[in-house]
Parts: C-alpha cells; structure tokens; sequence
C-alpha cells in the first residue's frame, strides 16, 4: 500500500477496505490499491521518477498527472506505452521505466552508421544505450 | 448511429448527459480518466456560508442521476480525432469509430506552464496534479512543498494540500521571464489576490478587497508588502518573492528564492535556499479546444475566457452544424457554471425549449452568486463570444 | 544558472528559441519548425501558451482569433494497430 498513503483525511474520511494489488516496476514488485493508477500507486510506495528523457537521460515523473502533458509514460507488459497517471493498476501487471534511446541523427550525417551491424556495434559500445549511436 | 456523443465526464459533460437521457436520446459519454468526474473530482473547499463543496460527493450526485437514466458512460477512453461528415461526425478513439449525429465538447481545461529553471526535475508538477494525487488517489505528493504562483486556483489547492496534512513553506511568484510575465508581477498578482481576500481570514487582505477597485491602493500595498508574507490559514504567501530556480540532481532538494521589486525584477545578493522535496507550479488554467480546433470550428482570441474560445452562443451552439461545447472550454469558470453550462448544452440538443429557458436562466443566476471567479471581467467575455456567434448567422 | 525549459518533450530552451529567431530572423511557425517546441510527443499541450508568448515577444506576431500554430489530428499519440483498426476488430 506504500509509505506515502493519506489514510485518514478530516473532511473527506478514511480509506479502508481496499483490495490490494500486486505489480513490478523494473523487476522490483510493489502493492497498490485498487484504483490506483501506475503513477499514485509508484508514488505511495516512493517512487517518484518513471522515465528518463530519450535523449538527454534526464529524469521524469508525472507533471499534470491527468494526461494532457504524457511526460509520465511507461511500458507496460513488454508491449504498450502507456500514460501512467492514466492508467489503472492491474494484477501481476510489469511495468518498465522509459529509457534513454539511440539518437543516430544528433552525429554529423559523415559520422552516422551505414548499415545495421554499424549502428548496433557502437550501440552495444555504450552501456546506458547509447546516446549518438 | 448514436444521438449524440458526449467528449468529457466532468461536470460539464455529465450533466449534458443527464438532460439528454431525460428525452431518451441514444447518448454516449466518454472519457479517457479511468474514473468519470473530471476536475470536479479533486475538488474540496469550504463555501462562505461554511457547507463544504466536495468535488467527490457531487460527482456521486451526478453519476447516481446518470445511472438512473441508464447513460452509457465509457472511461478510459481516448479521442484523437474528429471528421464532420453529411449526417454527423466521426469520433476516432483508441477503442472504436463512434457516428453520431451530434457532438458535445466538454473537454475541460488544460494548465498554462510557468516555465522555471528546474522544472522537469521529478517532484515539480502542476498544481492539479497535486490536487488529483492527494484529493483523488490519496497520495502524498511529498513531504514538504512551495507553490509558484499565486492566483484562485494554486490558493484553493495549496489549502486542500493543508487539510490533507502536507506541509507547505510557502506560496511564492516564479521568476520573471518571456512566458511568465504576468504570473511574476507583483502588481498584477495582487490584483488577482484581491479577489480571492474574502475567503481569507486575514484583515490586510480584507483591507484589500475594500480597496480593490483603488489601484493607487493596491500598488502601495504591494511596495510595502511585508517581507514575511501575508498569512492565509497560516502559510506565508509571497508577492514580493520569487522562486528563481529549483534545484537537484535526478529529484527536488530546494528551491532559489529572492526577493523582488514591485515589477517582479530579481534583487541581487537576495538569495535564500528553501529545503523542499516537491514543488507545484501555477500559471493558471486556458481552454483545452484541441478537438473543436480540429474539426474547424472558429474561434475567438478572449483574454476574459482564458484564452482561445470555440464561438458559440448561450445555447452553447457553435456555428458547425451538430457540434456544442459546454464547460470550461468556453471559458474558465467553477465546477459549478461548468455543470449548469452542460445542462443547456443537452437541453438545446434534445430539443427541448422550456427546459432549455430555464437552465440558460440558471447558469446567469450561478454566475452571479460564484464565490470564486477566476476573471473579473468573464461576464463580458460572455457577451463578446456570443455576439461573436451572431457574424455566422 | 540553469536554463529554462520552455518544451518539456523536445527539451527546447528559451535561450534556443531566442537563437534560432535572431539567426534566422523568421516567423513563429518557422521557430517552431527549426527548434521543435511545440513538437514533441504531447502535441503542445502544457508548452502551447508558453511557446505562443516566446514567439509573440520575438517575432511581434499578436494572438490573433485563430489558433495560433495550428491543430493537427490526431491530437493523442496513436499506435499503428489504432490507426489500421486492428483493434477491436475494425
């Protein structure tokens, strides 16, 4: 349920009864409520930062948390990328934080791979990804 | 094909919903929160009168109505696109292709950014998101904030965030820069300030409403604000301070705080480190028109609304045949306007001119009673988007 | 001194977008298309207003009625799957 939780509230009373919701993020698994989103469930457990910027590597976590604003994005299941302030928490659900990506086209094009086997030996070259493939 | 497709869950969008089942209309709401309520949701303050006006409760209101009707409401649904077609329009979502005849947009607001040097750190958010995270999932957004901006909204919210026992140090302006501008000009700010005095229990502040039509008045209260702030329910707001930048790593560890001279220019040797670990910025609210943008529909540029408006009149009818908007996307007004605007809205499009007559009559009545208004001058923003209307007649 | 981010998405600064108008000299559309503020994976939905004013104060081009750098569909990121109606059977 997390460290972060406002359980009793003066005006607007207590949260109880809530079923509890099992999930990873990045291989670590956490318990939610139901009726949490991934970003209020991440939050109440501490953790605040969901992505890093693809480029940068700039660390992320939710600005608007109603969606208009995407800076909060996942992947969840290995498949979709989703908005995580707008999206429910589900059973079992893996859930992996946004990484930096390869930006072959920030080189000089002089510079930049010319085949696939190019591209993918200087992005192994570097751990995090690769900033400049 | 449906009757009409309903864009927004919120109080605008439901109570349109609810007029239209009233006639039996084939009616679909959809929403892409997982929950149905909108920004009504995270809503919690207490009136003059001293009843309090819980956004949640009153969204039970509404969906206990709406479910009464048997009102199809689908959330967590996205809409990306619209094309107007001989009988309707064509609603693309991340679900299905909806057709319908008709077309209510009820897409609320969106938050205007005040861009500060450190504001994509994690623990900077907008002073919504904050709301929704304490209010709605019931979540602390840290252990202890400062707010940038002073204005109704990020006043009504940081006093949420108190009854919910998060500590605040303090309300502050931000930094003056190209977008900024008017957020981090004391003069301009106690202008807005003003406004909201009568909610607070502070006498300057009730000094200063007296004097609120005075600008003489005003402008010597913000030279010689004091340099602890003024208290509202015990928390120290700031017009003659700035946040300058927000500092950390890979999170929020503080802010950069100087003092500032009546036109929000930085005082050097000033600077004051303010340990927090979250920050809520806010530059107030503009109309999310995106969708009505899309289908073409025209707009007006109207400071007294927030910002881009579809035109529409008190019927809240657009030009484009089948398409109306109700809500905060025809400008920024309480929950409360929002709901009764959405009334009119699902009363104009089942057609029904006694009901109709009668909730155009109430949105007037609640306008004149808000408590909160977000602009002092939305009544003739009102008038000039309807006269607006008239040019396509 | 930090910089102050003005598109979160694109990571595009003020100091980027100053630059970019006084090399170039150009329109706001063309700020936008040269930086990619206003670009990136939000459509423009929290830098919008703060994009408008930078190029307003730059470039002297007011608000006018219309919608300043206008709307594109779709107006949320789409998957492929959405847009070619493999989901849910379409």
């Amino acid at each position: 349920m997390g460290i972060n939780r406002i359980l009793n509230h003066p005006v607007l009373g207590p949260v109880e009864n809530k079923k509890r919701i099992t999930f990873t993020f990045d291989g670590q698994t956490f318990e939610g409520f139901e009726g949490d989103t991934i970003a209020s469930a991440l939050l109440a457990n501490g953790i605040r930062t969901l992505r890093v910027h693809e480029e940068t590597g700039a660390p992320r976590a939710i600005y608007c948390n109603i969606g208009h604003c995407f800076e909060c994005r996942v992947t969840v299941n290995e498949a979709d990328i989703v908005r995580a302030c707008m999206t429910p928490i589900q059973e079992s659900m893996a859930i992996e934080s946004g990484k930096v990506q390869p930006a072959p086209f920030n080189t000089p094009p002089e510079e930049w791979p010319r085949t696939y086997t190019e591209y993918e030996e200087r992005n192994n070259n570097q751990k995090d990804g690769g900033t400049n493939a | 094909m449906l009757d009409v497709v309903i864009i927004g869950a919120g109080p605008a969008g439901l109570s349109a919903a609810i007029a239209c089942r009233e006639s039996d209309l084939d009616v679909l709401v959809i929403d892409e929160f997982p929950k149905p309520g909108g920004r009504l949701l995270g809503q919690l303050h207490q009136e003059p009168t001293g009843e309090w006006w819980n956004g949640i409760k009153e969204t039970e209101i509404l969906l206990n109505r709406a479910n009464t009707l048997n009102t199809k409401i689908e959330c967590g649904v996205s809409c990306h696109h619209i094309e107007k077609t001989e009988t309707g329009y064509l609603v693309h979502t991340s679900q299905e292709l909806y057709k319908t005849k008709k077309l209510l947009i009820a897409t609320g607001a969106a938050e205007t950014a005040a861009p500060i040097p450190g504001w994509t750190l994690p623990g900077v958010m907008s002073i919504g998101a904050a709301q929704v995270m304490t209010n709605v999932h019931r979540v602390k957004v840290g252990n202890k904030g400062i707010v940038a901006g002073v204005n109704v909204l990020s006043a009504a919210i940081a006093r949420e965030l108190q009854i919910a026992g998060i500590d605040l140090h303090s309300m502050a302006l931000p930094v003056k820069n190209t977008v900024t501008k008017d957020h981090a000009h004391p003069e301009k700010v106690m202008e807005g300030l003003v406004r909201i005095a009568h909610l607070a229990p502070s006498p300057f502040l009730r000094f200063g409403s007296k004097f609120a039509q005075s600008s003489k008045v005003r402008d010597l209260a913000t030279k010689f604000y004091p340099k602890g702030g003024f208290k509202m329910w015990g928390m120290p707001i700031h017009v003659r301070k700035a946040i300058t930048q927000i500092n950390g790593t890979d999170k929020v560890e503080s802010v950069t705080m100087c003092d500032v001279t009546p036109e929000g220019d930085v005082i050097p040797g000033t600077e004051e480190i303010i340990n927090v670990d979250f920050v809520c910025i806010a530059g107030g609210l503009y109309p999310l028109s995106e969708l009505a943008s899309v289908i073409g529909c025209p707009f007006r540029y109207l400071e007294e609304l927030g910002g881009h408006v579809p035109v529409h009149n008190e019927q809240m009818e657009t030009p484009v045949e089948g398409l109306y908007v109700a809500g905060n996307i025809t400008g920024i007004e309480s929950a409360k306007v929002a709901r009764a605007q959405g009334a009119v809205a699902g009363y104009a499009i089942a057609n029904e001119p006694e009901r109709l007559k009668q909730a155009m009559q109430a949105v007037k009545k609640i306008r004149e009673a808000a408590s909160i208004q977000f602009h002092p001058q939305i009544k003739a923003g009102r008038a000039k988007i309807h006269r607006a209307y008239q040019e396509y007649v | 001194m930090k910089e102050t981010i003005i598109c979160r998405c694109e990571e595009v600064s003020l100091e980027d977008i100053v630059n970019t108008a006084n090399t170039h000299n150009c329109s706001a559309r063309e700020i936008k298309l040269r930086t990619r503020a206003g670009m990136g994976y939000c459509g423009g939905r929290t830098c919008r207003p703060a994009v408008n004013a930078v190029l307003e104060d730059l470039t002297g081009e007011k608000a006018g009625h219309n919608v300043p750098l206008k709307v594109q569909p779709p107006v949320r990121p789409v998957t492929l799957s959405v847009l070619g109606g493999n989901r849910n059977g379409h």
